[in-house]
């Protein structure tokens, strides 16, 4: 255990991995709740255009895929408006452009192993600035986030409601979106774009099958992330697999292992008060 | 004739996309009243209510809510709106009664602010008012429908509101659960002297409680009369009402009971097919 940390560019990996497990499900929960849960997909697949964009122009990527992802979820906002019954429907317009954009604009770029590390991540290969943004993005989302609790967990709640109550929800609602969009773009070029969105929900729906509350949900979908950052970081290092796939299973097995614990207290307590019942008094 | 009235409507027109479903409408709810909106589906019972709130714009005709013109009000918390089906519309929402009620103090926090000791004791009292203290930190989704109802009445009280807009707040409760859901508006009636909106389908269940029934039937929302054994029942229990006696006059036109028994019919029609 010790000897993997000896290495800078994994300390580096382990922190930008653990920060980045601790803000995607804050974002993750209020967009599960706002049943917008393929938002993520969409912003992370319009990320690789941006991505794209930044390579050809010869910018940082990083910048390019925010600018995208910005484009991307306002797009998703205005859509939405105008289709509220269907809001679904803008995530899959915006998800459509996205990865038609990346698609084209990506026989542009002339390194097309760069491209690649944006689709699966390389947070082992993450540079100083990109740490850098990592820890000042994690920051400002944790604070956002703790800030606009209650003002989030009311329109994801119930947004009409909070309207006549008197929160600014428009307000409130683009701040999210871009602290979405920046959020889905910094966490592409680390865990990458195909599997963001991944991290995004599916804490989120681990934390669902425990949780007795919604701030026990907030608190189980950090650690979910967190754990499955963690197994799969040391598996990935130690069994040479790629970390960001190798990161996303672990969080689908947590997942999978919380409905199995689920089933089997149920099955316990249904064994339990059966035997109670045939118990003679 | 403003400062009696907790809610004004005067010639208030509304459509949806050229078909007119409210021509002309006016009445005027007194403060203190406990009154129902019934009327066949499709008269605009929920659309009455969106546009006391705002939430939908009337193509004609004024609204005061207290006496103050709806454009310029903005005391909206002091009118609590508890939207149709809403405890069952949280769905599986991983959230508790006590979290649910503790978001609409909202304009007692403040933007950006967090909630202390003292916010919590008061969503502990609103969910006591309620009888649903022992439920505070059970998930809504665990709750029945008359529980959830009851949760999401304690939601508006945390304000203590002047007014309650209630859209069908009896639809899918047991009969036991409406009882008990009815005794609560009764009481807030009474004691703290709410003035109260309903739109409801069940009236059988709620007339012993209202002083005032307001029909609606096709485009014309006329303040009419209900059945004859209601307003028996209403007229029991008007004797502790504020306003004592059944109001059902003050359409512009004659009284006129054919009117009425369009309301009576679509109101039996619905029992059948509950």
């Amino acid at each position: 255990m010790i000897d993997i940390l000896q290495y800078g560019f994994m300390q580096r990996a382990f922190l930008v991995g653990i920060l980045l497990a601790v803000i995607i499900p804050c974002i993750g929960v209020i967009v599960v709740f706002k049943r917008l849960s393929l938002i993520g997909d969409a912003l992370s697949h319009t990320s690789l255009a941006g991505v794209a964009i930044g390579l050809i122009l010869g910018i940082n990527p990083i910048i390019g895929a925010m600018a995208a992802c910005l484009f991307a979820a306002f797009g998703i906002e205005a859509i939405r408006k105008k289709i509220p019954r269907y809001s679904e429907l803008s995530i899959a317009i915006v998800l459509s452009v996205g990865v038609g954009l990346a698609g084209v604009l990506s026989g542009f770029v002339k390194n097309a192993a760069t491209f690649n590390s944006f689709l699966f991540g390389s947070i082992v290969a993450i540079s100083d600035f990109e740490t850098g943004l990592v820890v000042g993005i994690s920051v400002l989302v944790l604070l956002s986030f703790i800030f606009l609790y209650k003002e989030l967990f009311y329109i994801a709640f119930d947004e009409q409601a909070a309207a006549l109550s008197g929160v600014p929800v428009r307000l409130v609602n683009t701040i999210f979106t871009i602290l979405t969009a920046i959020t889905v773009s910094v966490a592409s070029r680390t865990v990458g774009a195909l599997i963001v969105s991944s991290l995004m929900v599916v804490p989120v729906a681990t934390a669902m099958v425990m949780a007795k509350s919604y701030k026990q949900t907030v608190i189980w979908s950090i650690l979910c992330a967190v754990t499955a950052t963690l197994i799969g970081l040391f598996t990935s290092y130690y069994a040479q697999l790629k970390p960001g796939g190798t990161i996303v299973l672990t969080a689908v097995a947590l997942f999978l292992l919380a409905l199995l614990v689920k089933r089997l207290r149920q099955i316990l307590r249904a064994v339990r008060m059966k035997g109670a019942a045939n118990e003679p008094t | 004739m403003p400062a009696e009235c907790a809610i004004e409507v005067k010639d208030l027109s509304f459509g949806y996309s050229d078909v007119l479903l409210m021509d002309r409408v006016s009445f005027c709810v007194n403060r203190g009243d406990f009154a129902a909106v019934i009327g066949s589906n499709g008269t605009g019972k929920s659309t009455l209510i969106k546009l006391l709130l705002g939430l939908l714009i009337p193509a004609n005709g004024e609204i005061f809510l207290m006496g103050e013109a709806l454009s310029s009000f903005h005391r909206f918390p002091k009118i609590g709106y508890v939207p149709q089906n809403s405890g069952s519309s949280a769905g599986t929402f991983p959230a508790t009664a006590e979290e649910i009620v503790l978001s609409s103090l909202y304009s007692q926090i403040g933007f950006l602010k967090i909630p202390g000791r003292q916010h919590k004791k008061i969503v502990l009292d609103a969910l006591n008012r309620v009888g649903m203290q022992p439920y505070a930190h059970s998930l809504i989704s665990e709750l029945s429908g008359g529980q959830q109802q009851r949760v999401m009445l304690a939601r508006v009280l945390v304000n203590d509101p002047e007014i309650l807009l209630l859209d069908e707040p009896t639809v899918g409760i047991d009969v036991g659960a409406v009882a008990s859901l009815m005794e609560i508006l009764h009481r807030l009636n009474i004691d703290r002297k709410v003035t109260i909106l309903m739109v409801t389908h069940d009236l059988s269940h709620v007339a012993q409680y209202l002083n005032r029934v307001l029909c609606l039937s096709d485009r014309n929302f006329a303040e009419d009369t209900i059945p004859q054994e209601l307003i028996v029942h209403a007229h029991a229990a008007s004797h502790e009402l504020p306003h004592g006696h059944v109001h059902c006059a003050a359409c512009e036109e004659p009284h006129d009971a054919q009117q009425c028994a369009v309301c009576s019919h679509a109101h039996e029609g619905g029992e059948q097919h509950d």
